[in-house]
């Protein structure tokens, strides 16, 4: 039995490497092009001769070839990152994809297939900031994110637009990525970053991903360097309106006439129940045209530092996410996946899958 | 046997029970995997290999061919993870008589789908033909209630024969 994979990962090898059709048909020694076509296109069934000249010939294993939980040439990511050297990158990128992997696989098979449609915001890059800002205050509305956006964000990116959303543990210096696949989206979040940082994350991923055809962004932006480029600053805008709402700057003011300390005191008391940095707060007040510029940039740095705590938040939210953690145990239960293929992937063992689960609610036993 | 069966024979004290009523294989891979720093288990169990060597009839290496052959037979294979995946591999070459003792249900369903139901079978029944109870529970996919009622629900799903 084969269920269409080895076809086209055959394809998309050879596509990533530039072979023509002909090119492979006389690596592998068929008689025509008309062989290699069907086997693309799962016609015909592969022999394990055929499948182990294949793996010699594009030079990959011979996992490659039939493993669902793998992104193989598919897919484009956006890191949110900071001097995090390439092939460490690149390599968690790989171990990334194979979550993503893992839930658009075993979604397909039980029933959980992401919306036929996707959303899309109609901004562009000629779209001003203010556009940005005016998004992000009526998707927070119509989406009703509530008083505390940050709070509800990540549900209704899941709930309302079918975006995987995941907590990680990302190699140090990533603080988020968004990935856009053909059928699928998903955001993922260092869960280790402080929960202001974690949800302006989530909120700029998802400007990404809601402008992902119109405004395709870099692979890589560096989070800790001045915006580059207007689509980033377009979401960094969208971000700060959806989490910090106008309706939610006037219910913590009036902002007039604070400087110095008493400002610093202001913001950091406001910033914490809105779930952001005081930083983030400050400028979104500039935005908004609550703070003049100046008086911003006259608090001092120091003061801000951690919301105004002496240790940033200890707050560790559960690994991966609730419809993740129900998904792959019932693929589990079903016989979908191997207990110890889970665990590899998850980068768990196997007697801490249940209790990672069981965070989100999801009792699994993995019965081994 | 499995990586798990072996560390569950262990896990219950049954090991000495189970070498010495049966002849008892496995894979290069599952060597591996039943070593401290590669179970993937927590706790681990204390395995020394060398003992596990002397105790198993035949510690099989996998070539890339027959894994290529088991893909192609069925890609379902790819659902395991490395060592499961060598074990069925390596059992697929096998024209003699054998059983596979593991636990795991997604590879309890491809034994099913490759029409080899009836080769699959419970540690607790390897155990028993021995005449050794367990001081400490099997867990679950190794008792014989289980694994029978789950080859049954697999068979119906697969539309194969009932092993």
């Amino acid at each position: 039995m084969q269920a269409g994979f080895i076809g086209a990962r055959i394809k998309a090898k050879r596509e990533e490497l530039g072979f023509s059709q002909e090119a492979v048909t006389r690596l592998l020694g068929f008689k025509d092009r008309q062989t290699l076509s069907a086997i693309e296109t799962g016609d015909r069934r592969v022999s394990a001769e055929e499948l182990l000249r294949f793996s010699e010939a594009l030079a990959v294993p011979l996992d490659y070839f039939a493993d669902p939980f793998l992104l193989a040439g598919e897919g484009r990511f956006s890191w949110r990152q900071s001097g995090v050297p390439a092939p460490k990158l690149d390599a968690y990128e790989r171990d990334a994809g194979r979550l993503i992997a893992l839930f658009r696989a075993l979604g397909a098979e039980m029933g959980r297939e992401p919306p036929l449609l996707r959303r899309t915001l109609t901004l562009t890059r000629a779209s001003s900031y203010e556009d940005a800002v005016a998004a992000g205050e009526r998707f927070a509305e119509e989406f009703g994110l509530g008083e505390v956006p940050a709070l509800r964000l990540g549900e209704a990116m899941e709930r309302d637009l079918g975006i995987l959303v995941l907590m990680v543990d990302a190699v140090p210096g990533v603080s988020g990525a968004a990935c856009h696949l053909p059928e699928l989206d998903a955001v993922l979040i260092n869960r280790r970053e402080v929960p202001g940082r974690r949800h302006y994350d989530l909120a700029h991923e998802l400007f990404h991903i809601l402008t992902w055809d119109a405004m395709p962004p870099e692979r890589l932006e560096d989070f800790a360097a001045p915006p580059r480029g207007r689509v980033e600053q377009l979401a960094n805008n969208f971000a700060a309106a959806v989490l910090m709402p106008r309706a939610a700057l006037d219910r913590l003011g009036p902002w007039d006439g604070l400087e110095g300390n008493v400002l610093a005191a202001r913001l950091n008391a406001a910033a914490e129940p809105l779930g952001v940095t005081s930083s983030a707060l400050r400028w979104r007040l500039v935005g908004a045209g609550l703070l003049p510029k100046a008086v911003a940039q006259g608090v001092d740095e120091a003061l801000l530092r951690n919301n105004g705590r002496e240790e940033p938040a200890r707050e560790l939210p559960p690994l991966f996410s609730k419809p993740f953690a129900e998904l792959v145990a019932a693929a589990v239960d079903r016989g979908r996946i191997s207990v110890r293929r889970v665990a590899g992937l998850l980068g768990l063992a196997i007697d801490d899958l249940a209790d990672a689960f069981a965070a989100h609610g999801v009792a699994f036993d993995p019965g081994i | 046997m499995d990586t798990n069966a072996i560390l569950e024979a262990h896990r219950t004290g049954s090991w000495r029970a189970l070498r010495g009523g049966h002849w008892l294989e496995t894979v290069e891979a599952c060597v591996i995997e039943t070593q401290t720093g590669a179970q993937n288990r927590r706790p681990e169990q204390r395995i020394e290999e060398a003992e596990l060597h002397a105790d198993l009839k035949a510690i099989h290496a996998v070539t890339d061919a027959e894994r290529a052959a088991a893909l192609a037979r069925d890609d379902f294979l790819a659902r395991l993870d490395e060592g499961e995946r060598d074990l069925w591999s390596h059992a697929l070459t096998r024209s003699d008589a054998w059983v596979l003792c593991g636990p795991d249900t997604t590879s309890l369903r491809l034994g099913v789908r490759l029409g080899l139901g009836d080769r699959l079978v419970a540690l607790e029944d390897l155990l028993a033909a021995v005449g050794h109870r367990p001081k400490l529970p099997l867990r679950r996919n190794y008792t014989a209630a289980w694994h029978r009622a789950e080859r049954a629900a697999m068979a119906l799903e697969e539309g194969g024969r009932c092993p």
